[in-house]
């Protein structure tokens, strides 16, 4: 532990980095609560849909970039919560590091894989695996 | 990273022989052992939000699965179409709605009682009783709906 410990009303305020994880953890929360009713809208909408009308759909960059977002937000948010969850259940300081890591690195790929497919989408590319060797 | 042990502590209103001297002066007693614990909805509702959270990041897959197939072209996305329509695919459809609700519902439960507010008994019974039963009536009324209007058919 560095520095003074500091509190605030009698409480014992963050050393380092933990007020901000919790921080992002809210206004990530909040941010996808209106998106999370989109999304279900969404479904609605596209539930069973023929493909020609959900690639009109991708077609409107208010519906692709908001999915994008959606994505985006989603997986940081998980990210943070299954730091929370593995910090309460996993107590092997090596064990949880690297479960922490690995959940990160699944996340990373579903984001980046979701945003690739969500642009091919939205700018009507040829179908893959088209431009990567067929 | 070592916390300093809470020390046992003499208190006024001590009737546990439990309450401790936390690190900043704090007399608290300890929390309860999970055994004698009462079950409680606001409890259900925390447990619960964590629950959809995993589940979620399961579901997750499916869907990132959906736009690979759109992706992939009309042949991929038939594929995907026959797998969602299926008894097995249906389920998986109705779970993740139900999972999407709880989302929304047990989050915004989850922000209100953030901002500090919704804490009393009745009105945090309240919210945890909204997020942990509706969710469920929600996905079953998307997919009557879904199914009234033939979006979706077996």
């Amino acid at each position: 532990m560095s520095g003074a410990v500091k509190f605030k009303n009698n409480v014992k305020i963050s050393e380092r980095h933990g007020g901000g994880e919790w921080l992002a953890e809210r206004v990530l929360l909040t941010a996808l609560l209106p998106l999370g009713l989109w999304v279900a809208s969404t479904g609605f909408t596209l539930a069973g849909a023929a493909y020609d009308a959900v690639l009109d759909w991708f077609a409107n960059p208010l519906n692709a970039g908001l999915l994008a977002v959606t994505a985006v937000l989603l997986f940081g948010y998980l990210s943070l919560a299954w730091k929370v969850i593995l910090e309460d259940y996993v107590p092997q300081a090596g064990a949880r590091k690297a479960l922490t890591g690995l959940l990160n690195l699944v996340f990373f790929v579903l984001a980046a894989a979701s945003l690739f497919f969500i642009v091919r989408l939205a700018l009507g590319s040829a179908p893959l695996p088209a431009g990567f060797g067929a | 990273m070592t916390q300093p042990n809470p020390t046992p502590g003499v208190a006024s209103g001590d009737r546990t022989g439990r309450f401790v001297v936390q690190p900043n002066g704090h007399k608290t007693p300890l929390s309860p052992h999970m055994g004698i614990w009462r079950w409680h909805v606001t409890m259900a509702a925390s447990i619960l939000f964590r629950a959809t959270l995993i589940a979620a990041s399961v579901g997750l897959v499916f869907i990132v699965a959906w736009l690979g197939a759109l992706a992939f072209g009309p042949e991929a996305y038939e594929t995907a179409l026959a797998l969602a329509g299926s008894p097995l695919g249906l389920f998986v459809g109705f779970g993740l709605t139900a999972v999407l609700f709880s989302f929304i519902l047990n989050g915004a439960r989850h922000t209100i009682n953030d901002t500090g507010n919704g804490l009393t008994i009745k009105s945090a019974t309240a919210l945890s009783n909204i997020a942990v039963w509706a969710p469920v009536p929600l996905a079953i009324l998307f997919w009557v709906v879904l199914f009234a209007v033939g979006r979706v058919s077996l």
